[in-house]
């Protein structure tokens, strides 16, 4: 292996195992989980989209772009953790020539980022490569849930293409690839048409016009998607309402950080443009512990790299309703059965659980303005089968 | 072994009445109460031990010590939800100083423990001490048991530390309880035994599951914090507060959760007398401790 090679494998082993994070202390884990906002796609077109600069982090996001500007696609070629596991498997396929009939739709997608970003909608957002790989790394944790492995399968395809069509990924696909070869022909126009590392298809202008065309088309539609389904589902704290679908990159980090294992990829609750975007499933009767969105406790919104959780403070936290808590009184303890238990008031950080006596036994009530849907009721009933659950507002 | 620590009873309450006037709760069938009134309440619980006989009547050298503060949510200890950190510190350092073996503080908390230890201040108090603070694991730390005179509740699966202590402190907070009434030192076991286990006493009558674990539990001291009461909202809170300024300490745990809540009369509506607290009542009853106050005697120290 050459040089060159040991660096790039030492890059992809180091990034991957900061994001997978086992034996890491927590502090270490979040700033791990900041990869993906090197993307300028993440940082800058979730910033555009979202309508919100995701903190200041998002400066993360201009070193490629300098870069770029000066040396074209380095990055891609020397450290990208994503470009190399492509580059590798597809030395397993002699079969080089397949490419050609491939157009290069790498600047187009970039074209179409921008502009769909700008319409708050950006489209395929989650096919930029740091994203992809964050997501497969964020997803093997303790314990394993096979459905969190969803955040993986973007990684796992791009390898399967890269084995039937050697080098797809980087030359004609990735996003982040063609946004550098743009970025580079803005400060460099002689090399037009000739930056992507092809001379046969026409320059700059005509893609990314296609692409931004086709994005700006694809935005409105997603936009006109996103609006009616998004409220079927519990989303994590700080989730913009409006667009989220569009925004999320499924990059798995919420749900890496989430220490209570709450957030999981959604498989429909949200629409048909929401699949794997982070869904909120609070576990019932967990034997260790109960499992409950902590009222201090914003893990998720501060590695957010998109901005599709935006920052809050823990004072922000505590004044929004992920969803809201409804008492089943049939299968109530208290309210059916005159049991003495009301945990559900015990556990309510908000104390929207009032408890009321009735019959000689205090019953559960929910008060629907301090409720903030956080689970610690769920999570603490004991009936069975459950009698309060968090609903989406 | 739990047969180490009734030995060990038996022995202290006979060595006691034999040589001193400490109550026995076998021999009289009457219960002493021991409350000390004051502000600093490291001093309160020396005076208060003192009267009792001091520390050497429980603390004896290799013992494995176990205590059990109610430390169970993330609250600050002028919340008034946990029991206040100082009485743990000086717990602890009394036992160190008479040269147990082991001391443990087991505690299944509500709030995840990461969150509840520090906000409780029990983590900072057993610093620089070799006593250990722990939510006991699902799977291992716990046994279960059976209580031969539980009515409804007959096993739980109870904390390892607790059943093998040589001494067993229960060390709760006098407060508020939604489900409860009042959370005291019976009720304080509920975070003795897993989570499986007590889910169980909610759906199955609390009260009685709270007295039927108390025929079994048995600890060698209770020491109720009520120098601060939540008096509504309990047992999380925040709710508001009185200050009785009282540290309560008694062999006979009925009887001091008895003492404990003719605290809350006239504060929380659902109390008149202590048998309004349903395990009160029935621990009483069942012969655990004795309930009725007119037959407690009560020492009051000012501190």
């Amino acid at each position: 292996m050459t040089k060159k090679n040991l660096i790039r494998l030492a890059v992809f082993l180091t990034c991957g195992y900061l994001v997978l994070g086992w034996g890491l202390p927590e502090a270490a884990q979040k700033w791990a989980l900041a990869l993906p906002r090197l993307s300028p796609i993440l940082s800058f077109f979730g910033a555009i989209a979202s309508r919100r600069a995701a903190g200041w982090l998002i400066l993360l996001g201009i070193p490629l772009l300098v870069l770029a500007a000066f040396k074209n696609r380095w990055f891609c070629w020397h450290l990208c953790p994503m470009g190399f596991a492509a580059e590798m498997v597809s030395r397993l396929n002699p079969q080089k020539g397949w490419i050609r009939s491939v157009p290069v739709l790498n600047q187009m997608l970039a074209g179409a980022l921008l502009l769909s970003a700008v319409i708050g909608y950006p489209i395929f957002i989650w096919l930029d490569p740091l994203c992809i790989f964050n997501g497969f790394f964020a997803a093997w944790r303790e314990p394993l849930v096979w459905l969190n492995v969803g955040t993986a399968i973007a990684f796992g395809t791009i390898l399967l293409l890269s084995l039937i069509v050697p080098n797809i990924w980087c030359h004609r696909l990735c996003p982040l690839g063609g946004l550098q070869a743009l970025v580079h022909q803005l400060f460099h126009p002689a090399k037009r048409g000739a930056a992507a590392g092809e001379g046969r298809f026409p320059a700059l202008n005509r893609r990314l016009f296609l692409g931004a065309a086709a994005g700006g088309v694809a935005a409105v539609g997603g936009r006109q998607l996103t609006g009616k389904k998004s409220a079927d589902a519990i989303r994590p704290p700080g989730a913009v309402t409006a667009n989220f679908n569009g925004v999320c990159a499924r990059c798995g980090n919420c749900m890496r950080a989430c220490p209570y294992e709450l957030i999981q990829p959604d498989l429909g609750l949200t629409g048909i443009d929401g699949f794997f975007t982070p869904v909120v499933r609070y576990r019932h009767l967990a034997p260790q512990q109960e499992q409950y969105c902590f009222q201090d406790c914003k893990a998720c919104t501060e590695v957010c790299p998109t901005g599709a959780l935006r920052p809050i403070t823990v004072e922000q936290k505590h004044e929004i309703p992920m969803g809201r808590a409804v008492v089943y009184r049939d299968k109530c303890v208290a309210w059916a059965k005159k049991e003495y238990c009301v945990v559900c008031q015990e556990y309510c950080p908000y104390q929207a659980v009032i408890e009321k006596p009735q019959d000689g036994v205090m019953v559960p009530v929910i008060d629907a303005d301090k409720c903030r849907g956080c689970g610690a009721c769920e999570s603490a009933c004991p009936a069975d089968p459950i009698a309060i659950i968090v609903r989406p507002v | 072994m739990d047969m180490q620590r009734r030995d060990f009873l038996k022995v202290a309450a006979a060595s006691a009445a034999a040589a001193t006037a400490l109550p026995s709760v076998a021999e009289e069938k009457t219960s002493t109460v021991v409350v000390v009134h004051g502000k600093d309440l490291v001093k309160m619980l020396n005076l208060g031990i003192e009267k009792l006989g001091g520390w050497g009547q429980f603390f004896k050298k290799g013992m494995k010590v176990a205590i059990k503060p109610n430390v169970a949510w993330y609250s600050t200890p002028e919340q008034g939800a946990n029991t206040a950190p100082e009485l743990i510190r000086e717990c602890v350092l009394q036992a160190e100083k008479a040269g147990a073996a082991k001391i443990d503080i087991p505690e299944n908390p509500c709030s995840p423990e990461g969150k509840a230890f520090p906000q409780s201040g029990a983590l900072k108090a057993i610093e620089g001490t070799s006593a250990k603070l722990f939510r006991p694991d699902h799977k291992k730390g716990y046994r279960k048991t059976e209580i031969p005179k539980g009515k409804i509740c007959k096993s739980a699966e109870i904390t390892n530390e607790l059943l093998d202590a040589d001494c067993l402190i229960n060390m709760p907070v006098a407060k508020h309880h939604g489900g409860a009434t009042l959370s005291l030192s019976m009720k304080n076991w509920m975070g003795a035994i897993s989570n499986a286990s007590r889910r169980g006493w909610h759906r199955d009558g609390l009260h009685q599951c709270i007295a039927d674990f108390a025929t079994f539990l048995k600890p060698t001291l209770t020491i109720i914090d009520a120098s601060r009461t939540m008096l509504n909202r309990g047992p999380q809170g925040p709710g508001d507060l009185a200050y009785p300024n009282e540290l309560i300490l008694s062999l006979d745990p009925v009887a001091a959760d008895a003492y404990a809540a003719t605290l809350f009369v006239g504060k929380v509506k659902a109390v008149t007398t202590p048998f309004d607290v349903g395990y009160i009542k029935i621990a009483h009853e069942m012969g655990i401790g004795c309930g009725d106050l007119s037959k407690v005697k009560i020492e009051r120290i000012e501190c």
